[in-house]
């Protein structure tokens, strides 16, 4: 491992201290957590596994602290709780995160990003009706749209998250103008079940279980999963106020530790039909083992008759590439958010990830528990569409898609 | 045959409605594949009651808790409210100027759905639960005042007459003639606004989590358990029912 001493600091150096001699100096107190009781927020969705794991399998108190786990009703739920501070920290939606600390999709309030909980497993769901009409591809949809005049209904969980910019891009990468051309809405999961039921919604996009759900249902299929907009994008992320990482970095630090514990286990796939029966209980996501567990196994089948093993399943590890809280990733919500008019200014798309993601903080709690970090603060990725981001030039980026927000 | 009449006037009207509420339930479940029936709900029914008070996680605990909480915020709010709008309905039937200062702002505030109430709760109190009893104390506070006043209005002038006559003290006006002669109508008020605190909290509780029998049935509705669902409509419903009861009979004992 290539280690900076000037960007990791003290943890730099504490790394390099015999691992006997640096247990005596946790336990002398400079670096105990000041908070040992940690109330963490959750939705009950297959993502919020590894604040599960770490909780229920006692990585927590390794650490020295306690995750207290509280199951909320709604992202809205979720933000109003972090802000108010009700809640420590929360599995959280990227984009959201972002969102509230530039004032959109919420009162404005300083956040930060400690770290990226997983990467891919949401997918897109369409009707049944829309396959009955021969629409089983984003391409048939465009086709559709523009064919037979009537109101098309879209749903997503939160105006400025992950599932809503999914959306929006992959309806985007087939010519459909998620604004003009169709309506979008922003309704809870099981809302979209009951309304795909009785044929008043014609797709949406969320997280896993509920994509499986549908199938199981028999009221929808799998036309993309997330995955296949972005290989590897980030989804939830371990968020929290700018006020409570300041104020409690041994916590934070030590609740970055446990999750990435119980990320590196849920990794194992030898691990993950005990994760998925883990965390189905009532308690957590509150729903059968066979809805949760063979996607989080990678077993893929999409309501059309097709199966396969996706090797772009849902990751929570992978060596900490999915973890590390690239500054890519979270610049990459601000453009599309300014994409669709949510953001009507360019606002200093570094300066902003650079403030809400806690690099530093990451990279001294990767380095206690053995976790690779990568050299790089910024990645490159190519999404669907054939386009490739690198962080590097934001604004041209943004300005870049021909369907966007007029 | 005494118990043959009491049956035919008492018992059956009952019991029919019942058993007709069951047929239909019965038929639409037929009809609709993932509706449940009336057995299949009375299974899951006894399975969840047969232990109502178990505490596995925050996150999981049996639906007595769950009830015991709800209730618990509706005592609250509603106690919080009675309290202040009682005394304010008194005040505002009792003295015209602040009866017109107040009647356009009461008018326009009474018709708000409840839960436009909630987001002004999180933003004051900045916590959750009090923002859900907030939402219990606004939505119970207009029957009281309103139907208090108006049973100060409705006082026969002779009363009043009769009181100057015998120059009456503030006190001994309230006392004597205000309290006794308004109390039925209070007592209206009070009945209204247990039935709206009720019906309340199930949907604040559905928005701001915790434990409660609104996000018990938020909770069951993400994992479309629709057997639940139904319990908990029933529950709802007869607590409701028990507290509208429970209030009518302390009504009884208090009318002169």
């Amino acid at each position: 491992m290539k280690q900076t001493g000037a960007i990791l600091g003290a943890a730099g150096i504490m790394s390099m201290v015999p691992m006997g001699t640096r247990a005596a100096a946790w336990a002398a107190g400079s670096d105990a957590p000041e908070l040992k009781e940690v109330k963490v927020g959750f939705i009950p969705l297959t993502d919020c596994a590894s604040l599960v794991i770490a909780s229920v399998m006692k990585f927590d108190e390794k650490y020295g602290i306690k995750i207290v786990l509280s199951k909320e009703a709604s992202w809205a739920g979720v933000r109003d709780k972090l802000t108010n501070g009700e809640l420590h920290a929360a599995h959280v939606l990227y984009g959201l995160v972002y969102g509230v600390h530039l004032g959109i999709g919420g009162q404005k309030k300083d956040m930060s990003v400690l770290m990226t909980l997983n990467n891919n497993g949401q997918a897109i769901t369409l009707s049944n009706q829309l396959k009955d009409k021969g629409v089983t591809t984003g391409g048939a949809l465009k086709k559709l749209v523009d064919a037979e005049k009537r109101d098309y209904t879209f749903a997503q969980t939160f105006p400025t998250g992950t599932h809503a910019m999914w959306l929006y891009y992959w309806l985007a990468s087939h010519d459909i103008n998620p604004l003009l051309d169709v309506k979008t809405i922003t309704v809870p999961p099981p809302q979209m079940v009951a309304n795909m039921r009785i044929g008043n919604m014609d797709g949406f996009c969320v997280g896993e279980p509920w994509n499986n759900r549908a199938i199981y249902d028999k009221i929808g299929f799998t036309a993309a999963t997330t995955q296949d907009i972005w290989k590897d994008h980030p989804e939830k992320v371990l968020g929290c106020t700018a006020e409570f990482s300041q104020k409690y970095p041994n916590t934070s630090r030590a609740l970055i530790m446990a999750v990435l514990e119980a990320s590196k286990y849920i990794d194992e796939m030898s691990n993950r039909r005990k994760v998925a029966e883990i965390i189905a209980d009532k308690s957590y996501v509150n729903c059968p083992v066979e809805v949760i567990d063979q996607r989080l196994e990678g077993k893929y089948e999409d309501g059309l008759g097709k199966k396969w093993n996706d090797p772009n399943y849902m990751k929570f590890c992978s060596d900490g590439a999915v973890n590390f809280p690239y500054l890519s990733d979270g610049m990459w919500f601000l453009t599309q958010h300014k994409r669709w008019g949510l953001l009507k200014e360019d606002p200093d798309y570094l300066a902003v990830a650079k403030k809400i993601n806690q690099i530093d903080l990451y990279k001294q709690a990767a380095s206690q528990v053995k976790v690779p970090v990568p050299k790089d603060v910024m990645r490159t990725s190519k999404l669907m569409d054939g386009t490739v981001w690198d962080g590097k030039d934001p604004k041209k980026y943004a300005a870049s898609f021909k369907v966007r927000a007029s | 045959m005494k118990f043959r009449r009491y049956f035919g006037e008492h018992l059956f009207p009952p019991l029919l409605g019942a058993a007709l509420f069951l047929l239909v339930w019965m038929i639409l479940a037929q009809s609709s594949d993932a509706l449940p029936g009336p057995m299949k709900t009375l299974d899951s029914a006894i399975a969840l009651f047969s232990d109502p008070f178990y505490q596995k996680t925050p996150n999981d605990q049996g639906i007595g808790w769950n009830i015991l909480n709800s209730l618990g915020r509706v005592g609250v709010g509603f106690g919080l409210a009675a309290l202040i709008g009682i005394p304010l309905g008194f005040i505002v039937g009792r003295i015209q100027f602040i009866d017109k200062m107040t009647s356009p702002i009461i008018s326009m505030l009474r018709p708000v759905s409840p839960l436009a109430w909630l987001p002004i709760g999180l933003l004051v109190f900045k916590a959750a639960n009090p923002a859900a009893i907030w939402v219990i104390f606004i939505s119970s506070i207009w029957p009281m005042i309103i139907n208090t006043a108006m049973g100060v209005r409705q006082l026969p002038q002779d009363y009043m007459n009769v009181a100057r006559v015998l120059n009456l003290s503030e006190w001994k006006i309230f006392t004597k003639i205000l309290f006794p002669a308004t109390l039925p109508y209070m007592l209206t008020g009070i009945r209204l606004a247990i039935g709206t605190a009720w019906l309340v909290i199930v949907a604040a509780e559905m928005l701001t989590g915790g434990v409660g029998i609104g996000f018990w049935v938020w909770d069951e509705w993400n994992n479309l358990n629709v057997e639940h669902i139904i319990i908990a409509i029933f529950v709802v419903g007869i607590v409701g029912l028990l507290l509208e009861m429970l209030l009518v009979r302390i009504a009884k004992r208090f009318s002169y």
